[in-house]
């Protein structure tokens, strides 16, 4: 079942510490907030296995009750495939959970750096 | 084969497979990554007095987030040294008379001749992203000597803004330190920029034998284009900026 998201989650300095090892992006990662983590539930609207990065767009039930469409990027398929992603792994309207580098300016974007799936699965995106 | 061509191929090392690049990936190769030829050691490169002030320009700008790197137009080639400095995975092709280096995240290609030739005559030089390369074995090392690099606003060192001159010349050393470990020791010689050799270490390993290098289109689903002032932006599906800060 899906859990509205009540608040953004700011987790502890120690859980991003360990997410320090920021990814290989094709472009600049200044515009993430490499010092916060937030959780994002929500339901896969689409999930894009494309270079140069990967996409998930999540429908997240905002405070107000309101849908609202996050854009989150991650590594290229050739290396979340080597961390154990497939091409499969995401679908339309599956319930998972991300933790997120979200994006400076408060914009529906961010980075993923781990993915809950609906059947308890851990997949990240780095291995370090 | 010829039998000298076939006992030539015998004497090199075995590098097959795919290698990932240790440690910090390129977003993260700040201008003290690989530091002096300790790894995990990090400096600057020893800058002249002008290009200590470019430098720290680019800095700045790195500070903002905007710092254009040419890796995100798509399609341009990330020039060397910066080849031995990218995410995804890489392979070394030896055979006796040339090396190739593959970069899963191209496109970038490094032709390293090794049959004896030198690099060519002045008047068949022009600066390219990966300039020319002549190498050698000294046993099971790899030593090759790169010139002929477009430089200068062309090609970058990394993000948080180290840049050469068109005077770089580069002395790269790559052998196996350990099992499934290369290590590459590159000397960066510079008189345009630099006051003595910058050194620079980098390690791959070697990944799984099962892993596939796969295809990389940087053009396939580019939804972070940098705009006009150097800042990166990030396009929703429909192609529109979600940015909300200018």
């Amino acid at each position: 079942m899906l859990r509205p998201l009540r608040s953004i989650t700011l987790l502890l300095a120690a859980l991003s510490m360990a997410y320090a090892g920021t990814g290989s992006a094709h472009h600049s990662t200044g515009m993430f907030d490499q010092a916060k983590t937030i959780k994002l539930v929500g339901t896969v609207k689409q999930f894009q296995w494309t270079n140069p990065h990967s996409w998930i767009q999540l429908d997240v039930t905002n405070e107000a009750g309101a849908k609202e469409e996050w854009s989150i990027e991650g590594n290229s398929p050739n290396q979340l495939i080597r961390l154990g992603w497939r091409p499969g792994t995401l679908k339309p309207g599956d319930n998972i959970t991300l933790l997120v580098k979200p994006m400076r300016d408060g914009a529906k974007g961010g980075m993923f750096v781990e993915i809950t799936l609906a059947d308890g699965t851990v997949l990240k995106q780095y291995d370090r | 084969m010829s039998v000298w061509a076939a006992e030539a191929a015998a004497k090199l090392p075995d590098w097959s497979g795919a290698w990932q690049l240790r440690g910090r990936g390129e977003s993260r190769a700040s201008a003290t990554n690989g530091g002096p030829a300790k790894v995990g050691e990090r400096n600057l490169p020893p800058y002249n007095p002008a290009w200590q002030k470019k430098f720290e320009a680019n800095a700045e700008l790195a500070k903002q987030d905007r710092f254009p790197d040419p890796l995100s137009f798509c399609g341009i080639p990330v020039g060397y040294p910066r080849v031995l400095n990218l995410p995804d995975s890489y392979e070394f092709v030896l055979r006796p008379e040339r090396v190739w280096i593959l970069t899963e995240n191209g496109p970038n290609l490094m032709r390293i001749y090794t049959d004896g030739r030198d690099h060519p005559a002045a008047d068949l030089m022009w600066p390219t992203y990966t300039g020319d390369s002549v190498g050698h074995w000294e046993g099971d090392a790899l030593v090759f000597d790169t010139v002929s690099i477009k430089n200068d606003g062309d090609t970058i060192f990394d993000r948080n803004g180290v840049v050469f001159s068109d005077k770089i010349h580069v002395v790269t050393r790559i052998r196996m330190t350990a099992p499934d470990t290369l290590t590459a020791d590159v000397t960066v010689i510079d008189p345009g920029a630099l006051t003595e050799p910058y050194k620079i270490v980098r390690q791959f390993r070697r990944i799984e034998a099962s892993a596939r290098v796969y295809d990389y289109a940087c053009r396939e689903n580019n939804r972070n284009p940098i705009d006009a002032s150097g800042k990166t932006l990030t396009l929703g599906t429909d192609g529109r900026v979600i940015d909300l800060a200018k």
